[in-house]
């Protein structure tokens, strides 16, 4: 029950996270709404790291250089779901977000790129993705 | 609207790429050391495109207010939540309900029109669409159970 409980919740804050952008992209620019997210979640997550005396950061030499920087994708990510939140809603850009980020994890896994296990892709996979752009359709229409 | 959907296509894409890549540093390092890096990389990126569009204009504070200053605490909330739902009861279903209770709150935030973002009217065929999506994502990742695939 806790689980559910703390899924919903982390749902519930991924939704606020883009409103909250959406709106701070508003007041004072889409770039400076990103910036200012990203710094300030950078130094929570540094305090808790801090206090938690996790040192597993040390192993980042262990980590190939091109996934280390994963993180940099995010300048683009919160730019274009801001834009996006303004000019076609949060539905509907949440919906579209979801559907092409199943999409892409669904292609890596199936293809096996960047040494991710190959997974073959099941008919009822392809169904579930179906019906998503279904529902997006339905949305959209 | 093509360029709405073009940008969140864009954005859902590089979240799906991110999400492995996040993950392949998590095996080497903690949940919070991921976390910090991955935000920090994010800042970095931001801080250097938004110089390079907006020049200075990028430090102008005036029109902030105090909460926005607290925004960035609700990404570390997400980490934390995913994080203790995947532990209590697995990826695939705690995930399942992320993407369903993120849809859901986006139609309701619509139709509330809350924080001051437009209100967009919530119609029956709304509704539809939106289970419709969530009963197929719901297919997608229990058909895929024994995958781990993250968000």
């Amino acid at each position: 029950m806790k689980g559910i409980i703390f899924a919903f919740l982390g749902g519930a804050c991924l939704t606020l996270q883009g409103v909250a952008n959406a709106q701070i992209g508003e007041r004072m620019g889409t770039w400076q709404a990103a910036t200012l997210t990203q710094f300030t979640g950078f130094l929570l997550a540094l305090l808790i790291l801090i206090a938690l005396r996790d040192r597993s950061w040390r192993k980042v030499t262990q980590v190939k250089p091109m996934y280390r920087i994963g993180g940099a994708f995010a300048a683009v990510i919160i730019f274009g779901n801001v834009t996006s939140i303004h000019l076609i809603g949060i539905t509907f850009s949440i919906s579209a977000l979801l559907i092409a980020q199943l999409g892409v994890t669904f292609l890596i896994d199936s293809v096996g790129w960047f040494g991710m296990a190959k997974k073959k892709p099941s008919v009822p996979q392809y169904v579930g993705i179906g019906t998503m752009i279904a529902g997006i359709l339905i949305l959209g229409s | 609207m093509i360029i709405g959907m073009s940008l969140a296509i864009l954005a859902g894409s590089l979240v799906g790429l991110q999400n492995i890549f996040n993950s392949k540093m998590n095996e080497r390092l903690g949940g919070w050391a991921t976390t910090a890096y991955v935000l920090g990389f994010g800042f970095l990126a931001s801080l250097i495109l938004g110089f390079l569009f907006e020049g200075k204009q990028l430090f102008d504070l005036s029109n902030m207010k105090t909460w926005y200053g607290f925004s960035g605490m609700i990404g570390v909330a997400v980490v934390f939540c995913v994080v203790q739902g995947i532990k209590r009861i697995g990826p695939t279903y705690a995930i399942s309900i992320v993407l369903a209770s993120q849809l859901a709150l986006a139609l309701i935030w619509d139709s509330l029109g809350l924080f001051g973002l437009d209100k967009v009217p919530f119609t029956p065929r709304k509704g539809i669409g939106v289970m419709v999506i969530i009963a197929g994502l719901v297919v997608f990742k229990l058909s895929g159970k024994d995958s781990k695939t993250k968000t």
